[in-house]
């Protein structure tokens, strides 16, 4: 099929690439973005003038709803960062030292690979569980795993942010505090996709993506350690109040783990976007859901097409990666752009360990992330799109 | 502009988030808190502390005490 010129593209973007980061984002939280620039621009926690309070208090209940959202008891437990792999750094190598033993599942993003590599070089030993062939990890392979030696740390993500597989993350941390291990978990596509409480899941740690499920504008990310558990700061600096007068970082949370101004304006629209989730989140993801599964269901009617990760029936993150007879993904994403309007990302996702798992290491896949906005109407148009293609 | 110097009570607490933590349990009971910068009186000079009439003190503290929290530092000034 010939492309057509730019000029002649379809004009309305179908966006189906919220694995990478979720767009549109609600009104409400370009409104909150743009509110905490012209009206409350100031730095928060620093000075005690207006404007300044205004923005702490921005800050303050973005931090609260979050812990809403994530039933966290303390919102001092939640600490915000530059985005989900600048969280996964603090829980890694925060809680990771040399000689320290961890096993993690084969599926990690290179949030949690690359800073584990890092770690590796430095003398812990990264002992890797190997996922099914849906993306799926197996408690019983982790039990055996963490029983073999003394173990500091189970790390494994929620979710695939390649085939959207959910992994087991209570009975893991069942697994791992049994041995005294700790629980550490990657959330960059659980929190706003998957129904998260974390007290009933029982981690130490969990990472999560200010931008992608939880609707939040990019440069935004949360943590969530467990009261009494103390983290390594990764960054020492100005925390407005407590001890300035003292060289060393204090060691109150959430200050302790937010050195320097915030990104105030993010934190505003994640604080927007975290209360439209606790008033709607439940309506949303039961539509992410059944969006989610049409379009799984239609890829698998698709000749030539073969779908990755769980069966549509099986509880998922809203993602879908495929391959397709006679065409390299890389080609089938510049297709779909350019003359269908649609807009889905090719190649390995940031997560090469998962496409070893997979067997797509080599070719890559395409990925169609489910989201807010999405539409059957959307649904629709990429199934079409790929019957032509592939005819 | 005067400058009448007139008592009030600071409360100090350990972090920012604590100050508005309690400005909020405080704004649930009807107990009236103005944040203001953190005084010197406090043992701290930076920060945010919340200003009360004394005569709002014990219930402000009682209140605070019910929410989970104390000061860590508490002032009667009296100035401007």
């Amino acid at each position: 099929m010939p492309d057509r010129e730019a000029a002649d593209a379809p004009q309305r973007c179908v966006y189906f690439d919220h694995g990478a980061t979720s767009w549109p984002k609600p009104l409400e939280v370009l409104e909150a973005v743009r509110a905490a620039m012209e009206e409350h621009g100031a730095n928060p926690g620093r000075g005690a003038y207006r404007m300044a309070l205004a923005a702490s208090r921005l800050v303050f209940d973005a931090r609260r709803a979050l812990a809403d959202l994530f039933r966290v008891p303390d919102a001092r437990d939640v600490f915000f960062a530059s985005g989900c792999t600048e969280a996964c750094n603090l829980m890694l190598k925060g809680l990771i030292s040399p000689g320290d033993r961890v096993v993690v599942s084969s599926m990690e993003h290179n949030a949690v690979s690359r800073p584990l590599h890092v770690l590796a070089q430095q003398g812990v030993e990264v002992v890797v569980v190997r996922a099914d062939e849906t993306g799926v990890v197996h408690a019983h392979a982790f039990e055996q795993a963490v029983r073999e030696a003394p173990t500091r740390a189970v790390v494994c993500q929620h979710a695939s942010n390649v085939t959207g597989s959910i992994q087991p993350i209570a009975d893991l941390a069942d697994i791992a505090h049994e041995s005294g291990a700790l629980m550490l978990v990657d959330g960059a596509q659980g929190g706003g996709h998957l129904d998260v409480d974390l007290p009933a899941l029982d981690v130490d740690a969990y990472a999560i993506s200010g931008h992608k499920g939880m609707l939040g504008p990019q440069g935004v990310g949360v943590l969530y350690i467990r009261p009494g558990l103390e983290a390594r700061e990764l960054l020492e600096g100005g925390t407005g109040g407590g001890s300035s007068e003292s060289d060393e970082q204090p060691g109150m949370r959430p200050e302790r783990y937010e050195a320097g101004t915030p990104n105030t304006p993010g934190i505003a629209g994640l604080g927007a976007a975290t209360r439209l989730l606790l008033v709607h989140g439940d309506e949303w993801r039961a539509t992410e859901q059944r969006l989610y599964r049409t379009l799984k269901e239609g890829l698998l009617a698709v000749p030539g097409v073969t779908v990755y990760g769980p069966a549509p029936e099986e509880p998922a993150a809203p993602i879908v990666s495929i391959t397709c007879d006679g065409i390299e993904p890389d080609r089938l994403a510049f297709l779909l752009d350019r003359n269908y309007g649609v807009a889905v990302r090719s190649g390995l996702h940031c997560a090469p360990w998962a496409h070893r798992t997979l067997g797509t290491l080599e070719t890559g896949t395409l990925r169609l992330g489910v989201g807010w906005g999405d539409t059957d109407e959307d649904v629709a148009i990429v199934l079409g799109a790929l019957r032509e293609i592939l005819a | 502009m005067s400058r009448m110097p007139r008592p009030y009570v600071a409360f100090g607490f350990a972090s920012v988030h604590d100050s508005l933590e309690a400005e909020s349990a405080l704004a649930k009971v009807g107990v009236l808190s103005l944040a203001i910068p953190s005084p010197r009186e406090l043992g701290e000079l930076c920060g945010i502390a919340l200003r009360l009439e004394p005569a709002d003190m014990q219930a402000a503290l009682a209140a605070l005490e019910t929410a989970g929290m104390r000061p860590v530092a508490t002032a009667d000034i009296s100035d401007i």
